[in-house]
C-alpha cells in the first residue's frame, strides 16, 4: 500500500491549480456565492469550460476514442477535487464530464452521440437530471411521469421536482414510465428543454438561487429516436451513471478546505487557542480524512476495474458525516459567515447541507450498507 | 414540587394562543428567509405579555412560558430578551433589545436596527446605547438565520452604564436563549412529525420506518427536557441551572437540525416549507454565548468551582 500521490499526479494537480489561479477572476470567491446553477455561474461556466477544453482539462479522464486522454480514475478524482474546492467553476457542466458523456458513449445511438457529445466537449451544453418526482424521491422506482408512444413520437405527461439546473439546461435526462412494471417499466428519454409543453418553476431555497426546480410536462412530444437505451432499460443505465455521480463530487475536499478556512478565521480573531475549539476542529478534520480515505478506497476499485457496489454508499455516508460536523463547527463558532462574513464558507454551507439528501439520502445509504456490506437479515415485510 | 401550570399561567398562555392565532401558520408559498410582524409585536406589547416577569403573581416561569410559546410561531418576535433580561437592566429600555458579548462584537446581532437598544455585556460591566443607521452593517440579503440580523459597525464612546452584575445578566441571557430554543425545538419537532406522518414512500408513511422513529423519539426526549430545564432555570435563578439549560438546548440543536432536515428530504431545503424558520433560528442560537463549550465551562464552574 502506498498513500502518496505519484509525481505525475502531483504534477497534474499542480497544472489544474495553476490553471485555476490564472483563469478565475480576482473576485471569484464572492462571485462563487452565486449558486452553481445560477444564471451568473452558468454563463461564467460557458466561457470557463471552453478554456478548460483548450487546456485539455475538461475531460482528460475520458478514453482516447472519445477525445480524452484516457487518464484514469485517480486523475478524474484530482480534477474533481480541485474544481470542487474552488467552488465548482464548471457549474452544472461537471455532470457532463462525470457521467453524462460516459453514459452517452456507453448507451447512446450514433445519432445521440453525434448530437450531444460534441457540445459537451466544447464546454457548451448544460443538462438536467429529471429523476425525482413529488411522490418518488427515495422510492424512485415509483415514478409516474408517463411516456406514450404515439405514431412514432413519445408524448410525455407528468412532473419532476428538485431538478437542479432545469432553469437553464438545454437537455433533460428524463426518466419516464412506459409500462407498469416497477423498475422494468422505466425508460430514459433525452428531451430538449425548449420542447413545447415544458414549464419550469424555480423553487426558492436555502441553497442559492436557481438551484432546484419543478418541471412540468404537458403533452411534451419528442421523436422516438429521443429514447435513450431500450424501453425499460433505465434502471440499469441509471445504476451505472449514479455510481459515477456519487463518486463524482468529492465533497470531503471542500469540507476540509472550509474547515481550514474557518480555523484561519478563528486564528485571526485570536480564538483558536482555546482547547475545546482546537479539539472540535480536530474531530472535524478526522471525519474529513476518514471520508477521503473511504472515498479513495472506492476510486481504487474503479482504477482496478472492479465493480463498485455498496462501497460507494459507505463513502457517501462518511462524506455526509464530515460535511455535517464541519457545517456545525462553522455555524457554532463563526455564525457570521452565513450572514456575509465569508462567501467561501457560506458557499460551503450551501453545498454541505445537501450532502445527505441529494443523489440519494443518507438513510438510504445506510440501508444499503446494512443489507449489502453487513449482509444483515432484512426486516420482515 | 408542582409542575402543572397555575390558573394564571394557563390563562396567559390561552390569551397568547388566541392573539397569535393569525400568525400561527404561514401559507406554504409565502415563506421567505425572515418573517416578522409589526402588528403581532405591537399587540404583545399592548397586552403586557412581555412584562409578566415583574408581575408578582406571574414572575419568571410565566415569562419563560410566554417566550417558549411565542418562539413556536413561524414569525420571529423579540420576546426572550425583553421578557427575561430587560427587567434586570431597566424596564424602560426601548425594544427591540439586542444583547452583544463584549468579546464578540463581530457576531451577527439579532433584531439589530435603528432605534434598537444594544446592550453590551462583558467583564467590564453592562452598558447600552441606541443603534443608529450608520453604525449598522447589513447582513447579506440571503442570510438564512430567519431572524432579522445585522452587524455592529462600531460602538459609541459613551454608552449608558447600568448598575447591574454582568454575571446576573449572563445568567438571564442563558435562560432567555434556552427558553426560546425550547419553543423552536418544539415547533420544529411538530412540523417534522406531521411531514413524516403524511409523506409516503415505498407505499407507507415515512414515520413507519424504524430508522426514523427512534431518532425522532430521541429528538422528542431532548426537546421535552430542554423545555423543563429552561423553565427550571427561569424558576431557580441559579447560574448552574441557566448554563445547563442552554448547554442542553445547544446540544439538542445539533442533533435535531440535522435529523429534521434529513427527514424532510428535498422539502427541507425549500423556503416554502417553514421548517427552516425554526432550524435556522436554532442554529444561530447554537452559537450564542460561545456555544456549547462555553456553557459547559460555565456550568462546571457553577457546579464544582474553578
Ligand atoms: C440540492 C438538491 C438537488 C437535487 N437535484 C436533483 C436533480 O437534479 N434531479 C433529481 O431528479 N433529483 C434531485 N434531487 C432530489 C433528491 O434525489 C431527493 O431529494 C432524494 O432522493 C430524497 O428524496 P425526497 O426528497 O423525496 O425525500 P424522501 O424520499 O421523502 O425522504 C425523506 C426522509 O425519509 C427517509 N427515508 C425514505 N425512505 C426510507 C427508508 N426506506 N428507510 C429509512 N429512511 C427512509 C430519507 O432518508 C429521508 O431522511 C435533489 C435534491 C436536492 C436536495
Amino acid at each position: 500500500m502506498q498513500f502518496e500521490w505519484t509525481a505525475e499526479q502531483d504534477e497534474f494537480r499542480r497544472k489544474i491549480r495553476d490553471f485555476l489561479h490564472a483563469n478565475l477572476p480576482q473576485d471569484w470567491e464572492a462571485f462563487s456565492e452565486h449558486g452553481p446553477a445560477s444564471p451568473a455561474l452558468t454563463a461564467f461556466a460557458r466561457e470557463f469550460c471552453v478554456k478548460l477544453a483548450e487546456a485539455g482539462i475538461l475531460f482528460p479522464h475520458w478514453p482516447v476514442e472519445m477525445g480524452g486522454e484516457g487518464l484514469g480514475p485517480w486523475e478524474q478524482q484530482i480534477l474533481a477535487e480541485e474544481m470542487w474546492i474552488a467552488g465548482e467553476p464548471r457549474g452544472g457542466q461537471y455532470m457532463n464530464v462525470n457521467w453524462i458523456g460516459p453514459t452517452l458513449q456507453k448507451y447512446g445511438t450514433e445519432d445521440q452521440k453525434r448530437r450531444y457529445l460534441e457540445p459537451i466537449t466544447r464546454g457548451q451544453s448544460l443538462w438536467c437530471q429529471g429523476f425525482s418526482e413529488p411522490d418518488a424521491g427515495s422510492d424512485l422506482a415509483s415514478l409516474r411521469t408517463r411516456a406514450r408512444l404515439v405514431d412514432g413520437n413519445y408524448v410525455i405527461d407528468g412532473q419532476k421536482i428538485w431538478t437542479s439546473y432545469a432553469g437553464l439546461a438545454d437537455t433533460c435526462f428524463l426518466l419516464t414510465r412506459t409500462s407498469d412494471d416497477r423498475k422494468k417499466g422505466i425508460t430514459i428519454i433525452l428531451v430538449p428543454m425548449d420542447t413545447p409543453g415544458i414549464t419550469v418553476r424555480q423553487i426558492p431555497s436555502l441553497i442559492g438561487e436557481g438551484d432546484i426546480h419543478e418541471v412540468f410536462f404537458d403533452e411534451v412530444t419528442v421523436p422516438e429516436s429521443a429514447r435513450f437505451g431500450e424501453e425499460g432499460q433505465a434502471w440499469e443505465i441509471v445504476a451505472y451513471s449514479l455510481r459515477n455521480e456519487r463518486l463524482g463530487i468529492p465533497r470531503f475536499t471542500l469540507a476540509r478546505a472550509a474547515l481550514d478556512r474557518a480555523v484561519q478565521m478563528l486564528g485571526e480573531q485570536g480564538r483558536f487557542s482555546r482547547e475545546y475549539v482546537r479539539i472540535e476542529a480536530a474531530r472535524c478534520a478526522a471525519l474529513c480524512e476518514a471520508a477521503a480515505t473511504t472515498n479513495y478506497a472506492v476510486v481504487q476499485r474503479r482504477a482496478d476495474g472492479r465493480t463498485i457496489g455498496a462501497e460507494s454508499s459507505s463513502a457517501r455516508y462518511a462524506t455526509v458525516m464530515a460535511e455535517r460536523v464541519v457545517c456545525e463547527f462553522v455555524v457554532e463558532f463563526l455564525p457570521e459567515v452565513l450572514a456575509g462574513a465569508s462567501p467561501y464558507l457560506k458557499m460551503h454551507h450551501q453545498r454541505g447541507i445537501v450532502a445527505g439528501i441529494a443523489a440519494g439520502s443518507a438513510e438510504i445509504q445506510l440501508n444499503i450498507i446494512a443489507s449489502e456490506v453487513l449482509e444483515l437479515p432484512r426486516e420482515p415485510r | 414540587m408542582q409542575l402543572t401550570l397555575s390558573e394564571d399561567q394557563t390563562q396567559v398562555l390561552d390569551s397568547i394562543d388566541s392573539l397569535a392565532r393569525p400568525y400561527a401558520a404561514v401559507p406554504l408559498h409565502d415563506a421567505s428567509f425572515v418573517l416578522e410582524s409589526a402588528e403581532l409585536d405591537a399587540s404583545l406589547v399592548e397586552n403586557g405579555f412581555l412584562d409578566v416577569l415583574a408581575v408578582d403573581e406571574l414572575g419568571p416561569v410565566t415569562a419563560a412560558l410566554v417566550v417558549e410559546k411565542l418562539a413556536r410561531l413561524p414569525f420571529a418576535v423579540e420576546a426572550a430578551v425583553s421578557a427575561l433580561v430587560r427587567p434586570l437592566i431597566d424596564l424602560e429600555l426601548p425594544r427591540p433589545i439586542c444583547l452583544v458579548e463584549e468579546s464578540r462584537p463581530g457576531a451577527p446581532v439579532r433584531f439589530l436596527r435603528p432605534g434598537a437598544t444594544v446592550v453590551v455585556v462583558g467583564s467590564s460591566g453592562v452598558s447600552s446605547f441606541t443603534a443608529v443607521q450608520d453604525k449598522i452593517a447589513p447582513a447579506s440579503h440571503d442570510t438564512p438565520y430567519a431572524y432579522p440580523v445585522a452587524f455592529l459597525a462600531g460602538l459609541p464612546d459613551t454608552p449608558t452604564r447600568h448598575e447591574v452584575d454582568p454575571a446576573e445578566v449572563l445568567r438571564a441571557w442563558r435562560v432567555a436563549v434556552a427558553t426560546e430554543a425550547a419553543g423552536l425545538l418544539g415547533a420544529a419537532l411538530a412540523s417534522t412529525v406531521s411531514h413524516v406522518s403524511e409523506r409516503r414512500q415505498f407505499g407507507r408513511p415515512l414515520a413507519t420506518f424504524q430508522a426514523l422513529r427512534h431518532r425522532l423519539a430521541e429528538d422528542q426526549v431532548v426537546t421535552n427536557s430542554v423545555y423543563w430545564l429552561a423553565l427550571r432555570a427561569a424558576a431557580s435563578g441559579t447560574a448552574a441551572d441557566a448554563a445547563l439549560a442552554l448547554l442542553h438546548a445547544q446540544e439538542a440543536t445539533k442533533r435535531v437540525c440535522y435529523d429534521y432536515h434529513q427527514f424532510l428530504g428535498g422539502m427541507g431545503m425549500t423556503l416554502e416549507h417553514p421548517l427552516h424558520l425554526w432550524t435556522y433560528r436554532l442554529k444561530l442560537l447554537s452559537a450564542e454565548l460561545g456555544g456549547r463549550a462555553d456553557q459547559g465551562l460555565a456550568a462546571a464552574e457553577a457546579l464544582w468551582g474553578k
